[in-house]
């Protein structure tokens, strides 16, 4: 197989946007093909879950090679729910790695908020079990608000812990002007102070306002291309080192043990394998906070932290910025923003520009070793990626 | 009314939901078995913001173990529910739509 690099990466702001899908799938592209110094690609993939659905438009890869005369590449469309973008990003890898494809451009994309939020909780939910979780009125909200009492009840886990998560991701999403929420909050506003309860109510319990993830429009693009190509486009080597991608079953209920998430281990040994790097030598990561309990269940599984000390680092600030491994500088789903289909695809521009070294003030000071986690449906399907630079 | 596990003819797994290969052996050829309508209740959530089909403000949600081992998501109707209580099933109508009424499980305390 051959090495694969990111030559080029653009994102929109992840918040509501009010134009097309095939422009926010667009804009991002523009950006990377302009910061990679590229007119053209062999290949395009587009992330998305919810085009059919919420925007009324099938076929979203013809559209959009097309929106930026990129044909006649080919173009396909991938849809693994919310593993969407880093999905692509892996059939991406697979092109050009196999010798098929020298650049091939990932775009992520998703517009959630033309529905209204009745609607989006539909769809959303429709990821679930069509029999055995769907028809109850069962949520991604409610899967991990189960969950979460599970965790709380083995572990020690409290609601301070999960408050923690989200200060930690609305402060971090301050220092980027792309994330959703601007919005600094404090323990004593969502947690310890006397208006705590009304700031922040229950939505699934024991989760709460703050807990989950917002409803986001957004878009985010990768160039990837091979050695050859990267060396003559003279952007910061960053190599896409690792790929994995473990499933679980579709039910949450149906696994041996529902506080594990083993789907996350499996992907996460892959990536690492893959890359030839541990855990413990990755200088920044970016985990799926669509709820803050995950963040600190990623942050066991994925190898950074025992089973059941994740919270534990979480309150010594190891996952700060400036701490032993920085989670989620990008405010992460939690405050970054969650535009389904394109989270992945954000994830990854998040790490390339930290291992080029670009990330202003949130800058981990340098970072050479990355890694993704993009989490489908409720664990049930889950593909991490692993990067370094080079040189 | 029941709601049906389908029990493996060759190893004996009752898989819940169904699924065309067996989950254990990944043999195709089951038997349907009623579930039963007692267990324990695993893990709960009192959710608040509902899909469009529900018109109540708030309901719970349940992961429960049946007496036979095989477990199962439902409706909770208990006030105060706790981790480890025994509850009960009955089969009823648990969501409707435009065109359609959909049958499962509503567990209350045993
Ligand atoms: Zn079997």
């Amino acid at each position: 197989m051959r090495e694969v690099y990111v030559v080029g990466i653009g994102i929109t702001s992840f918040s509501r946007l009010e134009y097309p899908l095939v422009e926010i799938a667009g804009y991002p592209a523009m950006m990377a093909l302009k910061d990679a110094g590229l007119s053209s690609v062999d290949h395009v993939y587009v992330a998305n879950m919810g085009a059919g659905r919420l925007n009324k438009q099938t076929g979203l890869a013809s559209a959009v090679v097309d929106h930026l005369a990129l044909t006649p590449a080919g173009a396909e469309a991938i849809e693994n729910g919310p593993a969407s973008g880093a999905s692509a990003i892996k059939q991406g890898y697979m092109a050009v790695a196999s010798g098929l494809h020298d650049t091939v451009l990932v775009t992520g994309a998703e517009r959630m908020r033309a529905a209204n939020s009745l609607e989006t909780t539909d769809f959303v939910a429709t990821l679930t079990h069509p029999l055995a979780e769907y028809i109850y009125g069962v949520t991604l909200p409610s899967l991990a608000g189960m969950f979460t009492r599970l965790y709380m009840d083995k572990y020690g886990v409290t609601s301070r812990h999960l408050s923690m998560v989200a200060v930690k991701a609305h402060a971090n999403a301050m220092l980027n002007p792309f994330a959703h929420l601007h919005e600094l909050i404090t323990m004593d506003g969502i947690e310890d102070g006397p208006d705590a309860g009304t700031n922040n109510p229950m939505v699934a319990d024991p989760l709460r306002f703050y807990d989950c993830c917002p409803v986001s429009d957004g878009g985010a693009c990768l160039i990837l291309a091979t050695g050859e190509v990267a060396k003559k486009l003279k952007k910061p080597m960053v190599r896409l080192a690792g790929v994995g991608q473990a499933t679980d079953t579709h039910a949450v209920h149906e696994r041996k043990d529902p506080t594990e998430v083993t789907a996350v281990r499996l992907a996460a040994q892959q990536a690492f394998g893959m890359a030839g790097f541990k855990p413990s030598q990755v200088d920044v990561a970016e985990l799926h906070d669509a709820f803050t309990i995950l963040e600190i269940v990623e942050s066991e599984e994925a190898g950074f932290f025992k089973k059941g000390e994740g919270h534990k680092a979480l309150e010594k600030g190891l996952t700060k910025i400036g701490g032993q491994i920085p989670i989620n500088t990008s405010g992460g789903l939690k405050a970054k923003g969650h535009p389904v289909g394109a989270t992945g695809v954000g994830q990854a521009h998040e790490i390339v520009l930290q291992l080029r070294g670009e990330a202003g003030a949130r800058q981990v000071k340098g970072a050479k070793r990355g890694f993704t986690c993009n989490f489908g449906g409720f664990g049930n399907n889950v593909v991490c990626l692993a990067f370094q630079r080079e040189g | 009314m029941e709601i049906y596990g389908y029990q493996c003819s060759k190893c004996g797994h009752i898989n819940y939901p169904n699924r065309t290969l067996c989950g254990k052996c990944k043999n195709n050829a089951f038997v349907p078995v009623p579930l039963p309508k007692a267990g324990k209740l695993l893990t709960f959530t009192r959710l608040s913001t509902l899909p469009g089909d529900f018109d109540v403000p708030e309901m719970t949600l349940g992961i429960v173990e049946l007496s036979n081992g095989v477990r199962v998501t439902g409706q909770v109707e208990i006030p105060k529910p706790k981790m480890g209580m025994a509850v009960e099933s009955t089969v009823q109508v648990v969501r409707k739509d435009e065109y359609n009424k959909y049958y499962g499980m509503v567990f209350r305390a045993k």
